[in-house]
């Protein structure tokens, strides 16, 4: 007998009994599905994990100071974080460092049409635009010669070019920063923004900060580095050399995101709840596959006739035992495809709360596939066997 | 073709060995058209069992075809009753949730034979007994008459070396009966083997050859030339 055929007889069993194979279904249905939901949540967490390490794959890693808690003055010290001309020119030959970039910000209220409006200015280096990808708008990005002849230009996003210009015509604008006429070159996509709307944001040469704040100093300072791998050691060697070469006077250090504690801490997490939902996830399997092999006995007994008359029509102990062993498979294989739709739809939902990216990879679910299918013949053996080795005679004879 | 040697047959009940059949002694050729009669409780149903490959007997010999059932495995008994023998119940035996085609494609199934033969063939048997506008009625939308026709059907399907009918107008109104009857005469004019456990006279009168059973003992197996 074909394997069609077997699968038709059990589909047909199956579908003889709806309810009850639904009911049964309900234990794997869960078990499957919780299963799928951690594992999708522990990759998901770990992909969180990584993309915010290498922002979105451009393989950058943030250096920040941090002050020490202890002292309550460090964090409203005006001068504090900083990096100096000579931080950034030992921080270049760090040999896995491809880019330094550093940039400086400030919030202005800017005087326009007898409105003030707050505006974020960036004072940025022409590395940064080899990190960024800056989508235009209107005009041109700053170029190589507006940074090293410190042109008074700005490029402004296009939540400024509403705020500030109305949008009328904003190329060619001359604008004032701190008392400092600035020509408007050009117009960005602002990249982040909910439903459009951005804080209004200009981009100008880092090389004029000095004159209009009056200091040289780094705010801001972030490595890209030649691959991702490197990501880590690079970090660490930069944070100790920015520590080695602070002055005592600065209360705290250099720090980099480190990935391992991240890891660890988010390892801790996980796995918590990876054991709190793996229990649920085993215990119900146990008790979804005990079900199904319940139900595969009664139906065992149920059909003793119709294995009697199979028996004499020709059947042998394999086709009667390949036939309910396809059925406990089906059910726990339906049950486990429920379940791993009900498992990424958990999954999404958690990761839309978390924030991170939903990750039910092809390989979860061809593993959950075959382990639905495995538990269907754990569980079916037993029954199928029973109903294999039923005499013809005793089979035929049942009331 | 059927050669059952000194068969005993016996049931273990509790403490109690129950005898319930003795050194019966039978030869059916091929072609032949017979009956097995008696009274209930005369091991009649039992013999048939132990025909039909379905029980074993406790000792005896048993040949068909050339196969020593008694020393056949499981698996070749499997193909015994599905090549050679072709049942008829008294109360039909149809698969409730299959149609009469694939109720009759059923045996084929396990014979292995492919898709097309197959419905091909089961399309020609349920035409021979009259169905053949029948086909895709599931057993619950058929007369008892039909159900046994389609049963009938189900245990020529395969060709097989004879066929063995428990009881098969039992359940049926006597002109359901009486067609079914026609139905097994006409088959055995064409050459088919069979094999009929019964207790009315009536219908063991369309037999050429009468085995009578009485306390699991044969009393009498008698030929008679119809005219």
């Amino acid at each position: 007998m074909s394997w069609m055929e077997s699968i038709k007889f059990a589909l047909s069993s199956i579908l003889a009994h709806k309810l009850r194979s639904a009911l049964t279904m309900l234990g794997i249905i869960i078990g499957v599905g919780s299963i799928v939901t951690i594992v999708a949540i522990g990759q998901g967490g770990e992909a969180a994990l990584k993309s915010q390490f290498a922002a979105s794959g451009n393989n950058t890693i943030e250096i920040n100071f941090i002050p020490d808690s202890d002292d309550p003055f460090a964090m409203i010290t005006d001068e504090l974080p900083v990096f100096t001309e000579d931080n950034i020119f030992q921080l270049r030959k760090i040999p896995e460092v491809k880019h330094v970039i550093t940039t400086n910000s400030s919030m202005e209220m800017l005087m326009v049409n007898e409105q003030s409006i707050s505006t974020q200015v960036l004072g940025v280096t022409d590395e940064f635009f080899a990190v960024n990808s800056i989508e235009m708008k209107r005009g041109r990005k700053l170029n190589e010669a507006d940074f090293s002849q410190s042109n008074n230009v700005i490029m402004i996003n296009d939540g400024a070019a509403q705020e500030l210009f109305k949008d009328s015509k904003v190329i060619g604008q001359i604008l004032e920063i701190k008392g400092q006429p600035f020509e408007v070159i050009g117009v960005y996509k602002s990249a982040g923004g909910l439903f459009g709307l951005s804080t209004p944001e200009i981009i100008m040469p880092l090389t004029l900060w000095p004159v209009l704040y009056g200091t040289d100093d780094i705010q801001s300072v972030t490595l890209q580095v030649k691959d991702i791998s490197q990501l880590e050691l690079a970090g660490t060697k930069a944070a100790k050399m920015l520590n080695d070469a602070k002055s005592p006077e600065l209360e705290g250090k250099y720090e980099v995101l480190n990935l391992e504690e991240l890891q660890k801490s988010m390892a801790g997490i996980t796995k918590i709840m990876t054991m709190i939902i793996g229990g649920i996830a085993s215990i119900s399997l146990l008790v979804g596959g005990v079900g199904v092999m319940n139900i595969m006995l009664v139906s065992v007994t149920e059909r003793t006739r119709e294995i009697g008359i199979r028996k004499a029509l020709g059947a042998t102990r394999g086709n009667i035992l390949l036939q309910f062993l396809i059925e406990s498979m089906m059910l726990t294989l339906f049950g486990g495809t429920i379940g791993i739709t009900f498992g990424a739809a958990g999954a999404y939902f958690v990761s839309f709360i978390a924030k991170w990216p939903p990750l039910v990879s092809i390989e979860v679910i061809i593993g959950a596939i075959l382990f639905s299918i495995i538990l269907g013949i754990i569980f079916g053996i037993m029954p199928a066997n029973k109903a294999a080795k039923m005499e013809p005679i005793d089979a035929l004879r049942y009331e | 073709m059927i050669s059952l040697k000194n068969i005993f047959k016996s049931y273990i009940q509790g403490d109690l060995d129950v005898p319930v059949l003795h050194d019966i002694n039978i030869e059916i050729n091929r072609g032949e058209f017979v009956s097995i009669m008696g009274p209930s409780g005369s091991g009649k149903s039992t013999l048939m069992n132990i025909i039909g490959c379905i029980d074993r007997p406790t000792s005896g010999e048993y040949v068909l075809n050339g196969f020593n059932i008694l020393e056949s495995n499981e698996k070749k008994l499997s193909m015994i009753r599905n090549q050679f023998i072709g049942f008829v119940f008294q109360h039909f035996h149809l698969l409730p949730r299959l149609n009469a085609l694939e109720n009759v494609e059923l045996p084929l199934i396990y014979g292995g034979i492919s898709k097309k033969e197959r419905r091909k063939r089961a399309q020609e048997v349920l035409a021979k007994v009259g169905l053949a506008d029948r086909m895709d009625h599931l057993p619950n939308q058929l007369s008892g008459g039909q159900k046994q026709r389609v049963a009938i059907a189900r245990a020529i399907a395969t060709n097989p070396s004879f066929i063995l009918a428990d009881e098969p107008t039992g359940a049926l109104d006597s002109k359901s009966g009486e067609q079914i009857m026609n139905i097994f005469t006409q088959l055995n004019k064409e050459g088919t083997t069979i094999i009929m456990v019964t207790h009315e006279e009536e219908v063991a009168a369309y037999t050429p050859r009468c085995i009578l059973l009485r306390d699991g003992r044969i009393t009498s197996d008698m030929k008679r030339v119809f005219t």
